[in-house]
């Protein structure tokens, strides 16, 4: 007996066990198991009818231009959420690292979004950039009234200037309803932005523990701000930064549901739907649930691969010495 | 190449005070060491000579001009850190010119050439291409030193650079400190707790406690004149002891009253101001020696042995006199056991009194407290403190 004996046998060990392990087999190997099982069949709903089919699911997604789009939507969306979260978070993360005065009411403004439940912050979106009733659509769209109040001076002067007119002709005109690239480009942002909060809790604490003569030095050699934030604190932080991506990708994949749910629900045509979107909609809107388990083992495949890829690249390059 | 003068400069964090108004004088290219104990603003006062605080008020000078209000990068002075600061995924080359190229105007390959010097002048150009981790304490702090000298800097800041080094590495790191001193020559100002590296690397030291400059001077004079108890205590070890006594006039000269002892004490500057009052006797360990059988019983001090501390060396004795207890030094293999009662005497040229409120210093039995034979000036400002 060289290890330490916590406890008294076997037995009271595995009873400790027990609980994870049960929870572990019931609620994520069985379902997994079950899912890859449910693939192979067509299943009828309502009849209980249960077809084996055998690779025949898996087919019909390799030839669905559909679920092309929507593979190729989600990488460019996770991508994005992924690049954008992280150099968002560690600009502002940089800032509130630099500021003096202030900083736990700005790190705790950063951090608030996260807070919020992924359906709350989708309708907050929702409704700020509405086409026709956000508030924040009136500040992108012309005409902008702020602007109308440079013409005042000329007015008084005699002179009829027009600032507004030209900018009306070629101002966004915010219409994420029927148009695809607005309204992709808008699920972005809104999961950027909740999971910044998340991002910034991990960097900030990640950057306040690099030593101050460390900054100090670079202070001295006059190595500049943003030198000292990509050739310094990224590398110290790169652990950090590699777990971030790691989640945030399965933020991405996973996470965003909601917001798609709630603001776009898939479209316009498709534009924004991305694949656990697409998988739920078979699943629980079209009840075809041969296709969605399909659907959903190649997404676990897609993130599984990406995670073996991302720890590869993790290990080669994360600095985790002392 | 550079002269940094301090001018009553006050460092105020809130409402702490880490620096009361200091006057400090480092003359160009010497070397000189601030020591104090801990939180005695001795770290706060470097750092505003680098400008990583700035002064409250007071003023930092570089060869007259005043350097308030410039930025750290613009000084010309290198630090080295006590925890070296090395940038930890960089290899030692990397960290020795990765910021040489935004400090000076150097083109690449003049900072080829001083790392290749600065290697061969730290013995480290075989562990250039190592990461710090790979890297001993020892061997990290040579890369920092690399990294401070390739600059070439006008001054160099070094905040404790060898407490993190073990005891032995840190002896060998402080003769070769003061080797690289007197082969560049560049001005050093040198921050430790620990008052032997202030003796042994020191030109002049500065001792300061309370955010106050306690004494200016070079070692030996810091030593043999401390101008008051808290320079007399810090400096030496084991510390002076310190006896309160009355100071007696007397027939055949003044004398310092204990209720264990009534010492004799030579003529010397400020002796005759302090006869008739109350003042602190000091005097250090390695100045009292074990009396033979034949010492004048009159200008001895009788002690009672209560710890016996055999160093090798020595035999450090701890002793009670009265009610105080002081310590002394006897010779390694003498059989003095905890209980004996032994006659000590003073070397009588070896004698300090000091004031029992302020803690100035009073009277130096030895000459030249007051007119020192290099012309060097003992400054001290009174130890009284006001706030």
């Amino acid at each position: 007996m060289a290890t330490r004996e916590v406890f008294e046998s076997r037995w009271q060990a595995a009873a400790l066990l027990l609980p994870t392990v049960l929870v572990s087999v019931v609620f994520l190997y069985v379902p997994a198991v079950r899912a890859f099982e449910l693939s192979l069949f067509e299943v009828g709903f309502g009849t209980g009818e249960v077809d084996f089919v055998g690779l025949e699911n898996y087919r019909a997604l390799l030839t669905s231009s559909e679920y092309h789009l929507s593979v190729l939507l989600t990488v460019l969306f996770a991508v994005a959420v992924v690049v954008g979260v992280m150099s968002f978070s560690l600009l502002v993360s940089f800032l509130i690292h630099e500021v003096e005065v202030g900083k736990g009411l700005y790190l705790v403004s950063a951090i608030w979004p996260y807070a919020l439940p992924p359906a709350v912050a989708g309708f907050v979106f929702f409704f700020l950039l509405h086409p026709d009733l956000g508030v924040l659509t009136r500040a992108i769209e012309p005409p902008y009234p702020a602007l109308g109040l440079l013409e005042r001076p000329f007015e008084a002067l005699g002179v009829d200037v027009d600032v507004t007119g030209p900018l009306e002709a070629v101002g966004p005109d915010v219409d994420w309803f029927s148009s695809g690239p607005q309204a992709f480009a808008l699920v972005t942002v809104v999961a950027i932005w909740k999971q910044v909060g998340y991002n910034v809790i991990f960097m900030s604490a990640s950057m306040n523990n690099i030593p101050g003569s460390l900054t100090e030095t670079a202070r001295l050699d006059g190595v500049g701000r943003l030198e000292r934030l990509l050739r310094i604190y990224v590398p110290i932080m790169s652990p950090t930064l590699a777990f971030l991506a790691i989640m945030n990708t399965i933020y991405a994949f996973f996470g965003t549901f909601a917001f798609i749910d709630v603001m776009t629900d898939g479209g316009p045509a498709g534009a924004t739907n991305i694949l656990i979107f697409d998988l739920y909609r078979d699943a629980l809107q079209n009840f075809e649930f041969g296709t969605a388990s399909a659907k959903s083992v190649v997404l676990f495949l897609v993130v599984g691969v990406l995670m073996y890829v991302q720890f590869r690249v993790t290990e080669e390059y994360a600095y985790y010495g002392g | 190449m550079a002269r940094i003068t301090l001018e009553n400069v006050r460092k105020e964090y809130g409402d702490v005070v880490a620096v009361r108004g200091i006057d400090l004088e480092v003359p160009d290219g010497s070397f000189v060491v601030v020591v104090g104990p801990s939180g005695c603003g001795k770290s706060t006062t470097l750092r505003l000579v680098a400008g990583l605080e700035s002064v409250t008020d007071g003023d930092v000078r570089k060869d007259g001009e005043s350097l308030v209000g410039v930025e750290p990068k613009d000084r010309d002075v290198a630090m080295v850190f006590q925890n070296y600061a090395l940038y930890p995924h960089m290899t030692a080359e990397r960290n020795m010119t990765f910021g040489a190229g935004s400090a000076t105007d150097f083109d690449d390959a003049e900072i080829e050439r001083r790392v290749a010097d600065a290697a061969e002048l730290l013995d480290i150009a075989d562990l250039l291409d190592r990461k710090p981790e790979a890297l001993s304490g020892g061997e990290r702090q040579r890369v920092a030193l690399g990294r401070a000298i390739i600059r070439d800097p006008d001054v160099f800041l070094m905040d404790e650079p060898l407490s993190n080094l073990d005891a032995k590495l840190r002896i060998r790191m402080r003769a070769e400190l003061a080797k690289l001193h007197e082969e560049l020559r560049t001005t050093t100002v040198y921050v430790t707790h620990d008052q032997t590296e202030a003796m042994t690397l020191g030109d002049e030291v500065v001792v300061m406690n309370d955010g106050r400059i306690q004494q200016v001077d070079s070692p030996q004079r810091l030593y043999d004149y401390p101008a008051n108890r808290f320079v007399a205590e810090f400096i030496g070890d084991p510390a002076m002891n310190a006896l309160e006594v009355a100071v007696e006039s007397g027939a055949d000269g003044a004398r310092a009253a204990h209720p264990g002892f009534r010492l004799p004490l030579p003529d010397g500057d400020g002796l005759d101001a302090a006869v008739d009052s109350r003042a602190v006797l000091g005097v250090r360990p390695e100045d009292l020696s074990l009396a033979g059988a034949d010492t004048d019983a009159d200008a001895a001090i009788e002690a009672t042995v209560t710890v016996t501390e055999p160093l090798g060396d020595s035999l450090l004795l701890e002793c009670r006199v009265g009610d105080d207890r002081l310590k002394t030094q006897a010779s390694p293999r003498s059989d003095v056991r905890s209980g004996d009662t032994v006659a000590l005497t003073p070397d009588p040229d070896r004698l300090h009194l000091f004031d029992v409120e302020a803690g100035t210093a009073l009277y130096h039995s030895a000459e030249g407290a007051t007119a020192p034979d290099d012309g060097r000036t003992t400054r001290s400002p009174p130890a009284t403190s006001e706030e």
